[in-house]
């Protein structure tokens, strides 16, 4: 298992705010170690968040995101003490989520 | 041949100190224990140094959103600038991440980093309570600390840092591409192999014949510093706290001093009277508010003060 995400969630006017930091290699495919050989490809490919249990992002991530992805975004309709839920997925089939209360 | 060049340079060392040292001895002061604090601002690996306070993470958060996180990220993740957290483990390897959490030996050096220098646009801008704070939550960045440590001058040395034996001085304290503040190790034997030569870029007695002699300049401004002014009596009335209660011609909690001048204006020995009454307090003559025993003021600034209220306590 990896390790959590670390997730801020905090309304700031009519929307709220969430800052998201994902641990992961998110290896690409194409980069060869030091023996020439290529390092797998491992990197995230889907990224949900759920507020309350409504979906409020989806993504679909590829190769070019950094590793370690730091994520940022707003959305309408959350109120503070509202569970956001993130979610990703990578290409190891390996998954972890993370729940935060908005603040 | 070396050691005799280093006993010829003792020489000349001890022989240039016994005479220039009259020169210049009445130079400068010894420093107060209080100017001496003002400098000694280091704060050690071990705690020493650490002023009294403390601060939560959950504190500490708040503090990061205000001043930090522009910079280094709301996480300290920040790769366009200094990132705070992460890299545990790199240092060894081609890509280095030099962090708080890969690079520092001990988290006493954070608080003294950020003490010192942070924020980057107004250092010293933290309290010592929000150096804390921050401390514990760019520790509580890097999974040093739980998110509910509260850090003080105690527990700060007591943290264990991931990078505690591999701390290296070889390049700039945090980034890759950073030099390292100085590059001189410690010499502590045969250090000279060559007498020093001093010398001036200006022309051999260029000051001293633009100037003349500086000693005695110097002396006369540092040597023996004017005595102070001594106080007047009505600095002494307020330094010891009786303009609290008392003005110079209106009647407030206490009589006015000019009041009492005029009533102890017949009597002899008005001095000796006022003295006890001061020293002792008492309540009833000029009204119903309680005049306190005034026992920290001395003797002879109470009769700097006496005479001049008897005096009719004329502004200065």
């Amino acid at each position: 298992m990896s390790d959590p995400m670390r997730i801020r969630a905090a309304v700031k006017g009519e929307k709220v705010e969430v800052k998201i930091l994902m641990s992961h290699v998110m290896e690409t495919g194409q980069r060869k170690d030091a023996e020439g050989a290529v390092v797998p490809a491992h990197y995230i490919t889907k990224v949900t968040a759920s507020c309350n249990g409504r979906d409020v992002l989806s993504a679909d991530w590829g190769p070019s995101v950094s590793k370690n992805p730091y994520l940022s975004f707003r959305f309408k309709g959350g109120a503070k003490g509202d569970k956001l839920k993130v979610t990703w997925t990578d290409t190891a089939g390996d998954s972890r989520s993370d729940e935060v209360s908005i603040g | 041949m070396c050691s005799s060049r280093l006993l010829a340079l003792g020489l000349w060392l001890i022989a240039a100190s016994a005479s220039a040292a009259p020169a210049w001895e009445a130079l400068g002061k010894p420093l107060a224990a209080n100017e001496i604090a003002s400098w000694d601002i280091d704060v050690r690996p071990d705690g020493v140094g650490l002023p009294p306070g403390h601060g939560s993470v959950e504190e500490g958060q708040v503090v990061y959103d205000t001043h930090c996180a522009s910079c280094h990220g709301t996480f300290g993740e920040s790769t366009d600038y200094l990132a705070l957290a992460g890299g545990v483990g790199s240092l060894g390897t081609a890509t280095p991440q030099r962090t708080v959490g890969s690079k520092l030996d001990y988290a006493t050096t954070l608080w003294d980093y950020i003490n010192r220098a942070m924020p980057f646009n107004r250092s010293k801008a933290l309290s010592v309570n929000e150096v804390y704070a921050v401390t514990a939550y760019v520790l509580n960045l890097n999974d040093i600390l739980p998110a509910d440590a509260v850090l003080d001058e105690r527990s700060l040395p007591q943290v264990e840092m991931p990078n505690r034996k591999g701390f290296t001085q070889a390049h700039g304290m945090m980034r890759a591409d950073g030099k390292p503040d100085v590059r001189n190790t410690a010499c502590m034997k045969d250090c000279l192999k060559t007498p020093p030569q001093v010398s001036s870029a200006l022309p051999a007695g260029f000051t001293h014949q633009l100037y003349g002699e500086l000693g005695p300049h110097f002396r006369q401004f540092m040597v023996a510093a004017p005595a102070a002014a001594a106080p007047t009596p009505a600095a002494l009335a307020a330094s010891n706290g009786c303009l609290a209660c008392h003005a110079a011609q209106q009647t407030r909690v206490g009589p006015a001093f000019a009041d009492v001048a005029r009533r102890y204006a017949a009597v002899a020995d008005a001095p000796a009277q006022l003295r006890q009454k001061v020293r002792a307090g008492g309540s009833g003559v000029w009204g119903s508010a309680l005049m306190p025993p005034q026992t920290t003021v001395t003797d002879a600034a109470l009769d700097q003060i006496l005479g001049w209220i008897l005096a009719g306590a004329a502004a200065p």
